[in-house]
């Protein structure tokens, strides 16, 4: 099956997988600055103790785990236009990108501070810190080392995640290999195009994990 | 310095400090001794709010405590505590540790404060290892940066929690030494420990804790010689034997 791939065509739809290929990338890389900002507030509003700021992030992390990501983009594609709010596929998709990959940030980096033992945060106290000076230097320092590598693990999901956008139009890598399904009737050359690019993106994203670990290793360890 | 009175704890049905009365004078070192769970933890934690307490009072350094979080962080600059565990900051050299608290809440100058941690870690005889990380550093050596960085704050008062029963025999007198000559210049101190010796070298005081209550208390030479109750006997005979 693969040994008659059509390269002649997959060649010739090069350019539009490329542009499918940094489509897909802007697409992720806002959605997952989104789900950082979106999951350091769920996070730090769940972990704090006052009742009516940590229930809406609790709920709001649950509601994202319970359900799937379609219903998700869908229920904003039909939703937000009946709220009176008209804003392009291409950012509903990012949105929900966000917004679902929010949730799972909250939970990675609510995990990596709980990793952390409680004897340091009342060294932290014995000497005067605030809880604010607590989390920031003695902390959340120290959580970030264990959630780098699920966050990596989240990133490439939402990558993946991010060919739903092709169901609301939104032209990025699956679409893309589409056009050469639709336009051809060549869908195996789209699939094999589109999934080399994912590949791609994939070792990109293993190749910035790594360079990470080796740059933070901690002085005097190997 | 240290004044606690009927003062009452309980973990939820677990009556922990019961009727806890004692009062500790300025430049007092006072060791608490007794059989594991019998409240010796709790009852130093009470003193620099890390346990809340139900009933009774606790002013310490003239502190109410009981009041506000603003109040009990002025309160714990002037407090210092060792762990058992040493709780160092694994992310931060011996000098950082030492010198975090006086920058972010003393307000100290970066020079100044490096100043003050390099004569302190020099004091405990660290001088050669202030970039050493925590796990560069043996357990004495560790506690030694944890004394450090507790008195970088300037504290009026200095608890410690068993601060060599998670050491290497080989490492406790290095620490117990660095606690004698802190006992010897005037700090005031309330030392959980079951090392006898140094009780008897700098003691003022020691109390024998049983089951969330003070049992006895007395002048080292009346408690090691002539102990009131069957219970600190029987205690006694089991942690001198070795
Ligand atoms: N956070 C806690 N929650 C419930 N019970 C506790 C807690 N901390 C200590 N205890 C209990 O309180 C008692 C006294 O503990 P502790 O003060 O640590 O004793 P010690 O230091 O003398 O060994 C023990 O029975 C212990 O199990
Ligand atoms: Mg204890």
């Amino acid at each position: 099956m693969l040994g008659n791939l059509n390269i002649r065509v997959m060649l010739e739809y090069l350019p539009d997988i490329w542009h499918g290929f940094l489509a897909t990338l802007m697409l992720s890389a806002a959605g997952f600055a989104g789900a950082i900002v979106l999951g350091i507030v769920a996070c730090a509003l769940s972990i704090q103790p006052l009742r009516w700021l940590k229930w809406p992030a609790v709920a709001y992390v649950d509601a994202i785990r319970a359900t799937p990501l379609l219903a998700q983009l869908y229920f904003l594609y039909f939703g937000l236009p009946r709220l009176g709010v008209l804003v392009p596929e291409m950012v509903i998709g990012v949105i929900a990108l966000s917004l679902n990959s929010g949730a799972y940030v909250a939970e990675i980096i609510r995990s990596g501070i709980l990793s952390i033992q409680r004897g340091q945060v009342e060294a932290g106290m014995s000497t005067g810190l605030t809880y604010l000076q607590r989390m920031r230097l003695i902390v959340l320092p120290q959580a970030l080392r264990p959630t780098v590598s699920p966050l990596i693990g989240q990133a490439i999901v939402l990558v993946k995640d991010s060919s739903l956008l092709s169901l609301i139009s939104v032209v990025e890598l699956t679409r893309a290999g589409q056009m050469i399904a639709i336009d051809r009737f060549m869908p195996i050359e789209g699939l094999v195009s589109t999934a080399l690019a994912y590949l791609v993106l994939y070792y990109l994203l293993k190749l910035m994990a790594g360079l990470w670990v080796h740059q933070n290793r901690l002085p005097g360890r190997a | 310095m240290i004044e606690f009175s009927n003062l009452n704890k309980w973990f939820g049905a677990l009556h922990v400090l019961s009727d806890i009365n004692l009062s500790v004078a300025k430049g007092e070192v006072v060791v608490v001794c007794g059989p594991s769970g019998s409240g010796k933890s709790t009852l130093i934690r009470c003193v620099n709010g890390l346990e809340p307490f139900q009933k009774g009072g606790l002013i310490v350094d003239g502190t109410e405590l009981g009041g506000s979080e603003a109040r009990l962080r002025d309160l714990r600059m002037e407090v210092g505590f060792v762990f058992q565990q040493f709780n160092l900051y694994p992310h931060k050299t011996a000098l950082e540790n030492v010198t975090l608290a006086p920058i972010h809440v003393r307000k100290l100058s970066k020079v100044d404060a490096e100043e003050r941690g390099r004569a302190l870690l020099a004091k405990v005889g660290l001088g050669d290892k202030m970039g050493n990380y925590p796990h560069q550093l043996s357990g004495g050596q560790q506690q030694r940066v944890a004394i450090a960085r507790s008195l970088a704050m300037q504290p009026k008062i200095m608890l410690f929690d068993e601060p060599t029963s998670a050491l290497d025999p080989e490492m406790i007198n290095e620490v117990l030494d660095v606690m004698v000559s802190l006992a010897r210049e005037g700090m005031t101190m309330m030392v959980v420990t079951h090392e006898m010796g140094f009780a008897r070298k700098v003691a003022d005081r020691v109390i024998f804790m049983d089951r969330g209550a003070i049992v006895e208390m007395a002048s080292p030479e009346t408690f090691f010689t002539a102990p009131k109750n069957d219970r600190t006997r029987d205690f006694l005979s089991k942690v001198l034997q070795h």
